[in-house]
């Protein structure tokens, strides 16, 4: 019962604030740049009208452009339940593995990049091929930070990972290596541009151009709740504080942990609003660079967690 | 308007072994040729002296002389024009091609030969350029036997072929003519490996409207109506152009106050420009603090445009011998302060733009464009001058203020001050902090001595030698600067007397042309007027038309996703290429 409980409120956090955050990052953005910006609420607007309208599919788009969006959505909604947010413990208790995580991620994105080279339109192909190789790069950086997670635990449970202060000098270089990742998942400047119109500079963006109306909502959606995932995770491993404990958590801590989870994630996202406004975005070639970054970090956290800590 | 036969005119008529015609505005030289002999006669114009190609008229006269007129208009560097004209027979209408010789003719012939009808033999891409696929073969709209009040049916026929690479690895990318963001139509064939292009080829003219069509037949009055809507962001400058080349056929010349109002708004003109595409490059690296404080300032200068004119774009200010609102004293005052204002916060905006480190690393030693080339296509304006060459008409064909300012108020007598009887306050320079790496030195002649109002010599004109995003970048804020400090100077010194000068409507056939420099470089407008005192021919060549083929130049070896950053450094209008 209260397992189901967990699951509902991590439904309700994951699923039903993921468009708050990014109004909130947008009109962090519009104000640090002297605009008005959007309302807070306007994804909510855009999500609602994408869902309400008719769907127009190329002709010569096949089934794989018509289900991608399907696998993308049930893949970063599954992952998007694994994090612990509110307490320490994951609402999908035993499943909730960091391998899996990753697994899922890496499906979601798979798919959405199938259906962007499906259609046969430049810019999904250019989109997808950037995309992938922006994830060749991030990937095995997030499967070492969750690495430094989880040696210290010798689990890769997210629930038993969760909660660990983080203030070593492992945990100080993985959360660097996260910091990059969060920035390259979220599709941000400086790797990535979620706000342009330059159809040749697009990475993400570049493969929703074919989708419209109720698929494109759910696409969008979506990517908003992997926004919100990344940003979950890094609270979990690195910021725990005021999270609810493992084990039979009173209704206080709960809501002190929810309190607790929404101030970090809209901190997380003020500061990616920030990096945005002050940095142009990297030459395509130089993005390996940063990326590569990240893995470099991630290596040196995990010598440092078997040189540095007994 | 006939010039005294000077002897450097002898010089470049011997040189061009062609036969001296009267000239058509102070400073011209324009000698008719063989047709068998017109390519080496251009060759020897542009090799010989360095001329630069400035526009091409061909011309429909066989209703008067049995054949088709062709003029080649040079720029001379010692600030005259030259033209070699020759006549094509009407029986067989083919002529020798200029651009095997003469690189910057390629388009212009191709553009004759869709609205005339006209065959360059030898040119090496005979494909249409104005006229798309669907437009039926062997009609030529600007032929005068041509009725554009009878649609013409579209065909089907070939699709257009692009020149297309191939290889292992390379791949077409077509964008365009539709983008995800509102701009105008064109389409852009990128050959690219991985990311890396290979080659560039634009197909525009999409927005051909049949402007030098549609004002044949028109009064004077009439096609400045349409002359001053060719293009929106470079509104003034077209209708100034127009109504130089008028008032040249007319023999007459603006009032002094009237030319010191138009270079008030041709500087308006190309501030909000200059400022807004400051902004715009910006977008191109992603830099998003540059883009909203440049699209801000942008339009507080059109809210200024319109207090001053009444229109955002500065559209009705310019008239046939003058202009049509007085600049009154107190505005004066008022614009004065603003833009000094406008010019602080431009300085801090710039300083935060050269300050960004990640955004001056996109822009450096992307899309150069080498002066040699720049120099072999005929490249104007903010482009030409990022590449190191030296060229700004408001110094080497001055007009209105530009020309002699001193001379002009001297004839006048009266100029205008404040009403406190007070100096106006010099404008601030343009603060530039963190440039790093050789650009925080102010362009070359930018800075320094006290703008004058006159023409001539002293003009400021920045320069830069690197020819990539960064100098077009860095020339038009050194641009923006000499605008402020010059409107200052215009406002500060402002002639008293009448608005505009009265005209007739021409009585017989005469011809003239005029160029300025738009915020995008040298616009020339060619105009012919008949005995009835309407247009009969009228050739507009914007600063577009000879920039285009210079983006598709600078394109090959830089990444796919770098190529609107280069696009918008150069800013070409399409509206104005098209007409």
């Amino acid at each position: 019962m209260y397992d189901l409980l967990l699951l509902l409120l991590q439904i309700g956090i994951m699923v039903g604030i993921a468009p708050l955050l990014q109004g909130l990052i947008k009109l962090c953005k519009a104000r640090l740049q002297g605009r008005t910006g959007p309302p807070l609420l306007q994804p909510y607007r855009d999500l609602a009208k994408q869902l309400r309208r008719e769907s127009v599919v190329s002709d010569q788009a096949s089934w794989v452009f018509r289900y991608a969006p399907i696998v993308y959505v049930a893949g970063l909604l599954g992952a998007a339940m694994l994090v612990p947010t509110v307490s320490q413990r994951s609402p999908l208790g035993g499943f909730a593995d960091a391998i899996v995580f990753i697994g899922l991620l890496a499906l979601a994105r798979f798919a959405l990049a199938l259906a962007a080279l499906d259609t046969g339109s430049n810019f999904g192909g250019m989109g997808a091929s950037r995309e992938m190789t922006f994830a060749a790069l991030i990937e095995p950086a997030i499967i070492l930070v969750l690495l430094i997670a989880a040696l210290p635990r010798q689990s890769t449970n997210f629930s038993t990972m969760a909660g660990e202060t983080a203030f070593t000098i492992a945990g100080l270089l993985a959360m660097g290596a996260m910091a990059i990742v969060i920035i390259a998942e979220t599709g941000r400047i400086p790797v990535d541009n979620p706000d342009t119109h330059l159809e040749l500079t697009m990475a993400h963006e570049g493969m929703l151009l074919e989708y419209s109306g109720r698929p494109l909502g759910m696409v969008m959606w979506a990517t908003q709740v992997r926004q919100i995932t990344f940003i979950a995770l890094s609270v979990a491993l690195f910021l725990p504080w005021g999270m609810a404990p493992l084990h039979d958590p009173s209704l206080r801590q709960m809501v002190t942990g929810l309190v607790a989870f929404l101030a970090k994630i809209a901190l997380i996202g003020v500061v990616l609003a920030v990096i945005e406004s002050s940095v142009a975005k990297l030459r395509i070639f130089r993005a390996p660079d940063l990326l590569g970054l990240a893995s470099v970090l991630g290596v040196l956290a995990v010598m440092a967690t078997y040189v540095v800590s007994p | 308007m006939t010039d005294v036969v000077t002897s450097p005119a002898v010089d470049l008529q011997q040189l061009s072994g062609g036969e001296l015609l009267p000239s058509r505005v102070p400073g011209e030289t324009r000698v008719v040729v063989p047709l068998v002999t017109l390519p080496r006669a251009c060759q020897v114009i542009v090799d010989g002296v360095g001329a630069r190609l400035a526009t091409m008229v061909a011309q429909d006269e066989r209703a008067e002389t049995g054949s088709f007129t062709l003029a080649y208009t040079f720029a001379i560097p010692d600030r005259r024009w030259m033209t070699i004209e020759c006549q094509v027979p009407a029986d067989s209408p083919a002529f020798p091609s200029v651009t095997p010789l003469v690189p910057a003719a390629h388009w212009y012939e191709r553009e004759a030969r869709d609205m005339f009808g006209l065959e360059p033999e030898g040119h090496p891409d005979l494909r249409r350029l104005v006229m798309h696929d669907d437009w039926p073969a062997g009609v030529f709209p600007l032929r005068k036997d041509f009725d554009p009040s009878i649609p013409v049916p579209r065909v089907e026929a070939d699709p257009y072929r692009f020149h297309t690479l191939h290889g292992d690895g390379i791949v077409e990318i077509p964008v365009g003519p539709f983008h995800a963001g509102v701009i105008e139509p064109g389409h852009f064939r990128f050959a690219a490996v991985g990311e890396v292009v290979l080659a560039l080829e634009p197909r525009l003219f999409y927005t051909h409207r049949g402007i030098e069509k549609l004002i044949e037949g028109k009064s004077l009055d009439h096609g400045l109506q349409i002359a001053e809507r060719i293009c929106g962001v470079c509104s003034l400058s077209h209708a100034v152009t127009y109504c130089q080349a008028a008032e040249q056929i007319l023999g007459i010349e603006a009032p002094p106050r009237a030319a010191v109002i138009r270079s008030i708004g041709l500087e308006l003109e190309r501030l909000y420009n200059h400022v807004g595409d400051a902004g715009n490059m910006c977008a191109g690296v992603g830099f998003m603090v540059g883009v909203a404080h440049g699209a801000r300032l942008k339009d507080e200068l059109q809210r200024l445009n319109e207090q001053f004119t009444g229109n955002r774009f500065l559209r009705g200010l310019s008239a046939i011998g003058g202009v049509r609102r007085d600049l009154d004293v107190e505005f004066a005052a008022q614009m004065s302060l603003e833009l000094a204002r406008i010019a602080r916060e431009f300085g801090e905006l710039t300083a935060m733009i050269l300050g960004s480190e990640t955004t001056m690393e996109r822009m450096r030693r992307t899309g150069i464009l080498p002066g040699d080339l720049a120099r072999a296509l005929g490249v104007v304006g903010v482009g030409a001058r990022a590449s190191g060459i030296d060229l700004d008409t408001r110094r080497d064909h001055p007009y209105a203020a530009y020309r002699d300012g001193e001379t002009a108020r001297r004839r006048d007598g009266k100029t205008a001050r404040r009403p406190d009887g007070q100096n106006l306050p010099p404008s601030p320079a343009v603060g530039r902090g963190a440039g790093g790496e050789g650009y925080s030195a102010v362009g070359r002649g930018a800075g320094g001595e006290g703008h004058s109002a006159g023409g001539g010599e002293g003009f400021p004109v920045p320069t830069r030698e690197e020819g990539d995003v960064a100098a077009r970048l860095l020339v038009r804020i050194d641009e923006v600067a000499v605008s402020f400090a010059l409107i200052q100077a215009l406002i500060a010194e402002m002639p008293a007397g009448p608005l505009i000068a009265g005209w007739t409507p021409p009585t017989t056939d005469a011809a003239a042309f005029s160029a300025t420099e738009s915020p995008r470089g040298e616009n020339l407008h060619w105009l012919r007027v008949n005995a009835q005192g309407t247009i009969e021919r009228y050739r507009v060549r914007s600063a577009s038309f000879p920039n285009w083929p210079a983006v598709a130049a600078a394109a090959p070896g830089n990444m796919v996703p770098d190529f609107p950053l280069i696009n918008k450094s150069f800013e070409l209008c399409y509206a104005c290429l098209d007409r």
